[in-house]
């Protein structure tokens, strides 16, 4: 087995010998009426500085649940941080997000961070879940940052239910966002959720980080329809499609379905195909990925599309990624040291209690 | 508000028109609910009442629950309709997994109403008349109603509607139109109470919902032997009233109870093992219960009839409870 | 734990939980030796699951200094696989040295665990005194059969027994005696006089109480006592006619240690010795003093032991190895003058052994051929009807009668 961290790029330059991504050139940009902002240099620094956080975080988290530091399950979403930080950055306070498995990088683009994150995974009862639940089940629902349940598909209509709830309330230009795999779409929950938004004309994203396999499964086992970008059609919402693996592309295509969903365009269904880098969870090899997928465009590391692109673009050099990797792998590891010290939930101080407005569990009216 | 016959059913209206009319939180979402007025006809002219908040749902019954608990994160206090509780296991999910484990595992509350038309009427068959109460009660986090009087499915629904957890509110349809009181209340009893509808000192018999009145029947008929029967209304199945309940078990020695639904592991189920574990010095007798049938609630109104429990069979329970 | 000076920072190397419903892994492969430069998560081991391969990772840069772990073999999640050697700075970081966290049970009230049964300190709980004095009754009697929890609730709040109750009509369903009846039952006692009972009273009503919920049954038999009597009067040492039926219903016993069983449930328990009690009144009850063995020793070597255990029971001071354990028990009521009684065997004995009062009586000489005047007492044998019958008691009380009649032999 071999190490999988990331290496810290080389302060001299990127080699030059690598194949500049390509953005896919038939999306039709600017042809469904609402243009997102052009990417700014800004936006896309501080999408490859989360990306590289989200990146390091995770290798460290794999390293703490091989060392037995984590119980029950690591899911990484190593090869998706471009999608998945694409859609983190293009939100904003107010608006509604609900990750899913593999979007450290959007989570950390949110506001969630790597201190929250330790602590959930490590079960530290100052995190914010408080060892009742743990690893990607995080979050802070009142603060619009929804906390997944492992049914998927559950999500969407949550998010709606948050928008509904603006909508009543008079606010606007408030988005919601959620992310799903291909697999995910197959749920009658996904569906039911894609139809209500559709139906209600929500301002509504929602991202399918298409990563070939669900758990295991390939693609000609989950659906038929060849094209998930087809079901834009069906559910009668607006379809775009991204490269998942191109930070570049990626923020350009949820900056335009972020902005003319906050325009009032009503859902946006965004189809990247991409591959995962990893097993489903720590625990999977993923020896079912074929080694030609790995080596095809498909399988490229977003990680250096994004490093080779920005520093090609001049938005960052070497020495500031160089920089920044030791910075994050600094800043992960002084977390981590900090969160593995930290108690954890005592049993008899927890309330066991289900129930907000109960008192013993629902036996005592508060 | 008219002070001529309020039914069940009506009590139900007025108390979301209140809810809708004091509170700008409230919402409603339910299939057929806005200009139709719901499949009952709970929600009658309400969506012109107070435009857009009242509002058809597509079937999607995930989706529905999955919205309200969105919006209650949001601060909202939506109301559910389902068109009959059965159909609520199509957002089974939703209430158990999302509804029910929010506030504990985020610490943000999840307060929706899901209203279950339930219970059976006759001819409405396997599908149209489940009694759910027992299976939501089982989650922690869930709180579950089962009003059995107009005043209590009035102030009851507006509770659930000010209650920051999610509630399971199961209205029974069987009482919809075949219960009527002369006004709706000031006053409510406490949450979480049970009520002594009938006291009594020969035996207890603890139900809800409609079951209340076949007890109340039966007691009736019980009367003419000369025994008095205590009834208990349960109101609420979770949180349960344990100590009116061992209280009424105090007096009379004697425990019957009544479910509508199953008794595989139900509220009967429940009630039981609490006074057997609690009480046990209390008893006379061996705790008896009476539900329904185990098979899938029959549809031809004989069957129907039998299969439930009924002011006659309950009176013969009691009977036999009396001489063990 | 606090390290010694010269200790090493050791850090155990961890099966870590490699899969959802993951209890074990294989090792596959070590990917360093001992004493190699391990870096910070670098896979040390190489472990197979039923679901992947997969690497154990190094939390932190190290010496591998052991590893306990073999190839091929399963070790749980959370099993040490080997040590690390860490630097003072890492075993800081990763808190090696900390205390290990408190334990998880931390009961905040309730009972203190572990209690004696009995707390000295506190004052003890009123003793339960029976409300009703006399002789025990029956459990079983009419009324009284089933008691509900309810009654059982009240009843042991009363300190009252099942026999208790037997003098009470029950008003209930099938005769029952319902609260109603008990309070007015113990409502009309307070018309009596009333004095407490002694716990001597309360002790022998308790076994007394257990021992009726058996079916009990009494054989009887008269027996000459004149060739016992003759054997005495020779004796410097006399042992007690009591002593003489112990000895020959040990030796009986002997012969036919079945009838001294016990049965429990659907099995025969068998003695393990033949050790008999003797009653011995004792202020306001009785007590039961054993000779163990009695079946190994002449009568002449027990008469000694048989005083001396008198004499300790008298004064009350029997020590508690000279009780309890026997399989059957003697009682003289021919003491008081009774020439027959069905006395009740202890609750744990299958037999007890009455002896009436000896009366001086005609008896037909069939060689003299006349009425001659012999001494002859009731010996009764009461027994458990589940272990034995009316034969086999009557054949162990022929025995004990024709032993008796042949003192020499005892």
């Amino acid at each position: 087995m071999t190490k999988s961290s990331t290496a810290a790029p080389d302060a001299k330059g990127a080699k030059g010998g690598k194949k500049k991504a390509t953005p896919a050139a038939t999306k039709g940009k600017g042809t469904l009426g609402i243009p997102g902002a052009p990417v700014s240099k800004e936006l896309a620094r501080r999408a490859y500085r989360t990306m590289l956080e989200a990146r390091l975080l995770e290798e460290k988290l794999a390293a703490l649940y091989r060392s037995g530091k984590i119980v029950g399950g690591v899911f990484l979403g190593r090869g998706q941080e471009a999608l998945s930080v694409a859609l983190g950055v293009h939100l904003r306070r107010g608006d509604v997000y609900a990750p899913l498995i593999r979007d450290q990088a959007g989570r950390l683009a949110f506001g969630d961070s790597i201190l929250d994150t330790l602590r959930t995974y490590l079960g530290s009862s100052l995190g914010p879940m408080r060892g009742r639940d743990g690893n990607i089940h995080r979050g802070r629902p009142s603060e619009g940052y929804h906390a997944m349940i492992s049914h998927l598909g559950a999500m969407v209509s949550t998010v709606c239910g948050g928008l509904m709830a603006k909508r009543f309330r008079g606010e606007t230009g408030a988005v919601g966002a959620t992310c799903i795999g291909e697999g995910g779409t197959s749920t009658g929950s996904f569906h039911e959720g894609m139809n209500m938004a559709a139906v209600e004309k929500l301002p509504l994203v929602v991202v399918v980080a298409n990563n070939q396999f669900s758990y295991s499964t390939p693609n000609d086992r989950q659906f038929a329809c060849g094209d998930l970008m087809a079901r834009a059609e069906g559910y009668g919402v607006t379809g775009r499609r991204a490269v998942g693996n191109d930070l570049v592309d990626c923020l350009t295509v949820l900056g335009e379905a972020v902005a003319a969903a906050r325009a009032g365009k009503g859902p946006q269904l965004v189809v990247a195909d991409l591959l995962r880098l990893v097993g489903h969870g720590e625990h999977d090899d993923a020896s079912y990925i074929p080694a030609a997928l790995k080596k095809s465009p498909l399988g490229r590391d977003c990680l250096e599309i994004a490093r080779e692109s920005l520093q090609e673009h001049g938005w960052l050099t070497a020495k500031e990624a160089a920089d920044w990797h030791a910075a994050v792998e600094k800043e992960v590891e002084e977390t981590a040291s900090k969160v593995l010290r930290e108690p954890a939930p005592d049993p008899s101080e927890e309330d066991w209690n289900a129930f907000s407005a109960l008192g013993r569990n629902g036996e005592e009216v508060r | 508000m008219s002070n001529s016959s309020i039914t069940y059913l009506e009590a139900i209206r007025l108390a979301q028109q209140k809810a809708l009319a004091e509170d700008p939180r409230v919402f409603i979402y339910g299939q057929d609910i806005g200009g139709f007025g719901g499949a009952f006809k709970a929600t009658k002219n309400l969506a012109k009442e107070f435009p857009g908040r009242v509002l058809d749902a597509p079937i999607s019954e995930d989706a529905m629950v999955g919205l309200a608990i969105g919006a209650a994160v949001e601060g909202m206090r939506p109301i559910v309709e389902m068109q009959f509780a059965d159909f609520s296991t199509c957002g089974f999910n939703q209430i158990v997994n999302q509804a029910a484990t929010l506030h504990y595992r985020t610490g943000t509350p999840c307060p929706i109403v899901v209203r279950l038309p339930s219970g059976g009427t006759p001819g409405s068959g396997p599908f149209h008349s489940q009694s759910m109460e027992a299976i939501y009660a089982h989650y922690p986090g869930i709180v579950v109603m089962t009003p059995a009087t107009v005043e209590d499915a009035y102030t009851m629904l507006l509770e659930a509607v000010a209650l920051d957890d999610p509630v399971i509110f199961c209205e029974h349809k069987f009482l919809y139109y075949h219960l009527k009181s002369e006004r709706l209340p000031g006053e409510a009893l406490p949450f979480g109470k049970a009520r002594i509808t009938r006291p009594g000192r020969d035996a207890t018999v603890v139900a809800y919902g409609a079951m209340v009145h076949e007890a109340v029947a039966a007691a009736e008929e019980l009367s003419q032997d000369g025994y008095d029967i205590e009834v208990v209304d349960l109101r609420t199945v979770r949180p349960i009233d344990t100590d009116t309940i061992l209280a009424s078990v105090a007096r009379t020695g004697r425990l019957l109870v009544v479910g509508e639904s199953w008794p595989w592991g139900g509220v009967a189920a429940e009630v039981i093992s609490r006074v057997a574990t609690e009480g046990f010095g209390l008893l006379d007798a061996p705790p008896q219960r009476l539900n329904a049938k185990e098979t899938p609630v029959p549809y031809h109104p004989a069957l129907w009839g039998t299969h439930r429990p009924t002011a006659s069979s309950v009176a013969n329970s009691l009977r036999q409870l009396l001489e063990l | 734990m606090f390290p010694s000076p010269d200790s090493k920072n050791l850090l155990p190397i961890i099966m870590p939980q490699l899969g959802e419903s993951i209890a074990e892994a294989t090792i596959v492969r070590a990917a360093f030796a001992v004493g190699d430069r391990v870096e910070a998560d670098t896979d040390i081991l190489e472990v197979e699951t039923n679901k992947a391969v997969m690497g154990v990772t190094a939390p932190c840069g190290g010496i591998l200094h052991e590893l306990t772990a073999v190839t091929g073999e399963s070790y749980a999640v959370g099993a040490t696989l080997g040590y690390l050697e860490i630097s003072d700075e890492d075993a800081e970081r990763l808190g090696l040295h900390d205390a290990p966290p408190p334990p998880v049970e931390k009961p905040k009230r309730g009972k203190a665990s572990g209690a004696s049964p009995v707390d000295s300190s506190k004052p003890a709980k009123k003793a339960v005194e029976p409300t009703v004095s006399g002789l025990p009754v029956p459990a079983h009697a009419g009324g009284a059969s089933f008691l509900s929890p309810r009654m059982k609730a009240r009843m042991a709040e009363l300190g009252l027994h099942a026999a208790d109750l037997a003098g009470v009509a029950g008003s209930g369903a099938g005769g029952r005696v319902t609260i109603d009846d008990l309070e007015r039952f113990m409502q009309d006692l307070e018309r009596n006089t009333i004095s407490p009972a002694s716990s001597m009273r309360v002790a022998v009503a308790d076994a007394m109480r257990r021992s009726w919920t058996r079916p009990l049954a009494t054989v009887v038999l008269p027996v000459q006592l004149d060739t016992l009597l003759a054997h005495r009067k020779r004796q410097t040492i006399k042992a007690g006619p009591a002593l003489y039926a112990l000895r020959a219903l040990a030796m009986g016993l002997s012969e036919m240690p079945a009838t001294a069983g016990r049965l429990i449930g659907d099995r025969l328990i068998h003695p393990r010795s033949i050790d008999i009690g003797f009653a011995v009144e004792a202020e306001d009850g009785v007590l039961v003093p054993v000779i163990r063995h009695a079946e190994q020793f002449p009568l002449a070597d027990l008469v000694e032991r048989y005083n001396r255990l008198v004499e300790l029971a008298r004064a009350r001071r029997l020590p508690g190895s000279d009780t309890g354990g026997s399989i059957a028990t003697i009682t003289n009521y021919g003491v008081f003058g009774l020439t027959m009684a069905t006395p009740i065997p202890l609750p744990e004995q299958t037999l007890l052994l009455g002896m009436g009062a000896g009366r001086i009586t005609p008896s037909w000489d069939p060689e003299k051929k006349a009425f001659v005047p012999v001494t002859e007492a009731q010996f009764t044998l009461s027994f458990d009807h589940r272990v034995l019958d009316g034969g086999a008691a009557g054949r162990l009380l022929q025995r004990v009668a024709g032993l008796l009649g042949t003192p020499e032999e005892l």
